[in-house]
């Protein structure tokens, strides 16, 4: 890297100021806040026992910790991988001649415009136990009773939310990775067809190591997003057990005020966890850039 | 390092405590208003006289309603007025956010007359916490002069509905404004009265032969906490049905608790298998799955609920009352309070003595169905009279009926453990025997 380039003059500086003070009131201002009250400082709810670990002590020795985490983890990560296949299949298909192309571009996008909560409320509508589908197949006979219809929302199964993350985040992923297969163009393929390559070879060896960077920050996204995400199973969730940030919540709501930093110390875990997955899958693409022979 | 840091949360401690009084003392005026009224110094027309020179209310209330939003617009508003204080309404989505909102302001130091809420709607788990945090403005109640409407003679054994809020002791800090009682209601097509069931037993038959045809509201959320206190009562061992659980957790060991609760939890883990296999989280998710047709009876809060429900079409036209359970139906009340910050304290004790007052109290039960506050047996024959007919109707039970099944409310330190032994024992399944759970759920508080 180039000396002058790689130096933040002020200019640069005074630039980045208005995002930076942003990030550091907005976000590190109520980690540290979180982080404190999750120590026992807490006076305005008469919780002055800093420093204590005994909130963290609590969390971890609840065996509904355990199963919260198991469930946070299982939500976040199969939409992840799924959508991350999906959308790598219909970005191949995208990048593509065909009939129409211009009105497909236009028509996966439009989930991404929606916000979640139209996305949860499409849920219910369609997918409810009083939903349009259960009425649809009790009027046709299938089942004897709507209540009959598979429960796809509110049980710890978790299909409903998963299925709005899918729907919300596999065009945000087909469109990153859609735009790096226009970037990189077709030569390189095309070479390796003329090779004698065959089409998954060409795929596996020549399409997926390109396209690996636009994935692998695609998912990463996508997964601390599921991770953190609140709205979605607050709504779509079981009663019990649901992710660790509705079980912060619920300690958080709790009209007992010294439950707060136990709700806390969750959130704190929940941030810690959520960064180690991170750092150990960016480390891991690393590794892997470096074994196709990219620069780390 | 032993020492250092103790010694800065002390500090912290200390000059946090220090902004209120500061700041509290800024508003001399009002302090002093408040202590006068108190100690009973100053006369009706006093605080009146101040009400209209502060000249405005601020009133947070749950918003949720429509009917009562527009009651309080053009009845309320209008009385107000009259009485020269202009009515401000802040419609809120959860009580909790005014709560909240306190709070913070006394915690910012804001303190007797500086804050943004003069009153507060509220009950139970709110009021508990005001009262906890130590953030109300005083034993107002008995001071008012439409007090005369209420038992507050605490001999009497019914005034125990205006002098505890779950549990908790008023001491006057806040006035009844309705009354409410724990009813279950039911399609008369889908259910007719003489299959339904009238007690715990009858429902524990009727749900193996209807199987997922019933659910109730999850706990934490006060409607199923209710209902768990009922099946509680219902099953309490000792014979002494609510009684028990009237008296605050100090006055139990594990043991005793665990005894009077096991038949109950019992029941419940019983009947869990035949429930539809989804507790809902509120009482707005429990009636869509009635409305749905999911379930054929449901419980919460509400003496003229099917009837507003019937008029706004959001009930079927043959949906019922039930005198269900017979053992016990629930009552209790909810209040009218002034936060310790109150920024116009003697419009908020005039807007609260109006509410009170029997006009409105008749002319809320006449147009959107909230049950009075005041107690009958306080007024005059012919206020009895017109408050009969202006009534609504129950629709399959009368008010006779309703008024010999009510039981109080649960103590409200008792509902904590409620609600943590219902998540440990039916939520989470715990293999730990009953009395550790119920000693653990004990030690959480």
């Amino acid at each position: 890297m180039n000396g002058k380039e790689g130096r933040l003059t002020l200019t640069k500086w005074l630039g980045l100021l208005p995002a930076l003070t942003v990030l550091a009131v907005l976000f590190a201002g109520a980690l540290v806040f979180a982080a404190v009250q999750s120590f026992g400082h807490a006076p305005q709810y008469g919780v002055t026992e800093f420093p204590t670990l005994k909130y963290y002590r609590g969390v971890l020795g609840d065996d509904g910790f355990w199963v919260s985490l198991g469930i946070t983890f299982y939500y976040a990560l199969v939409p992840t991988v799924l959508g991350g296949a999906l959308s790598l299949a219909l970005a191949l298909s995208l990048s593509r001649r065909f009939r129409g192309k211009a009105l497909a571009l236009f028509l996966y996008r439009i989930p991404m415009v929606v916000p979640y909560l139209v996305g949860v409320s499409l849920a219910i509508l369609l997918f409810a136990n009083g939903g349009l589908f259960a009425r649809l197949f009790h009027a046709l006979g299938v089942i004897a009773t709507p209540a009959d219809f598979p429960r796809l929302i509110q049980t710890s199964g978790g299909v409903g939310i998963m299925m709005v993350y899918l729907w919300k985040q596999v065009p945000f992923m087909t469109a990153m990775l859609y735009a790096n297969l226009i970037v990189i163009g077709r030569q390189p393929e095309e070479a390796a067809t003329l090779l004698g390559a065959s089409p998954w070879q060409t795929f596996r060896h020549v399409t997926l190591p390109r396209l690996m960077p636009a994935l692998v920050g695609s998912t990463l996204i996508v997964f601390a997003f599921n991770f953190g995400a609140f709205e979605v199973p607050f709504i779509l969730g079981a009663g019990y057990p649901n992710t660790l940030t509705v079980e912060a919540w619920r300690l958080f709501d709790n009209p007992d005020y010294s439950q707060r930093p136990a709700a806390m110390a969750i959130v704190c875990l929940l941030t810690l966890i959520s960064a180690v997955c991170v750092l150990l899958y960016l480390m891991l693409s690393r590794r892997f850039d470096r074994t196709v022979g990219r620069a780390a | 390092m032993t020492l250092k840091l103790p010694m800065m949360a002390l500090a912290g401690f200390v000059a946090l405590g220090m902004v209120p009084s500061v700041a509290a003392a800024a508003d001399t005026a009002a302090e002093q208003f408040r202590d006068q009224f108190l100690n009973g110094e100053l006369t009706w027309d006093d605080v009146s006289a101040r009400a209209r020179q502060e000249g405005e209310v601020n009133w947070f209330h749950w918003g949720g309603s429509e009917q009562l939003n527009s009651w309080i617009e053009q009845v309320a508003a209008p009385e107000m007025k009259k009485l020269g204080v202009t009515l401000k309404t802040t419609r809120l989505a959860g009580t909790r956010e005014a709560v909240d909102l306190v709070l913070t302001e006394k915690q910012a130091g804001r303190g007797v007359g500086e804050g943004s809420v003069d009153l507060i709607w509220l009950n139970g788990d709110n009021f508990y916490t005001l009262s906890s945090q130590d953030a109300l403005f005083g034993s107002f109640a008995e001071k008012l002069p439409q007090s005369r409407n209420f038992e507050f003679d605490s001999t009497d054994p019914r005034s125990q509905l205006n002098l505890s809020d779950f549990g908790t002791p008023t001491g006057g800090q806040e006035m009844p404004w309705s009354g409410e009682q724990y009813i279950c209601y039911a399609d008369m097509a889908r259910l007719p009265r003489q299959e339904a069931p009238a007690d715990f037993e009858e429902l524990e038959g009727w749900l193996k032969e209807n199987p997922g045809r019933f659910t109730y509201v999850k706990p934490p959320h006060y409607i199923g906490n209710t209902f768990v206190q009922t099946v509680l009562y219902a099953f309490n061992p000792s014979g002494r049905g609510y009684q028990d659980f009237q008296k605050p957790i100090e006055e139990f060991t594990p043991e005793a608790l665990a005894e009077i609760m096991l038949p109950g939890f019992e029941y419940l883990k019983r009947i869990e298998p035949h429930l539809l296999p989804v507790y809902p989280q509120n009482q707005q998710a429990n009636q869509a799955l009635y409305n749905n047709g999911e379930v054929d009876l449901a419980c919460e809060f509400g003496l003229y609920l099917v009837d507003s429900y019937r008029k706004t079409g959001a009930f079927s036209e043959t949906t019922e009352t039930l005198l269900f359970p017979n053992t016990g139906m629930i009552k209790n009340k909810n209040f009218l309070t002034i936060p310790v910050n109150a920024p116009h304290p003697a419009a908020a004790l005039v807007f609260a003595d109006l509410m009170s007052r029997f006009d409105m109290q008749a002319s809320k039960l006449e147009k959107i169905g909230y049950p009075l506050g005041i107690d009958r047996w306080k007024l005059s024959k012919q206020q009895q009279e017109t408050a009969n007919s202006v009534a609504p109707s129950h629709f399959g039970v009368t008010a006779e009926d309703l008024a010999a099944v009510a039981v109080p409310d649960t103590n409200a330190s008792l509902v904590k453990v409620i609600e943590r032994v219902w998540q440990a024992y039916i939520e989470r399944k715990s293999d730990k025997p009953f009395p550790e759970i119920v000693l653990n759920a004990m030690k959480a508080g």
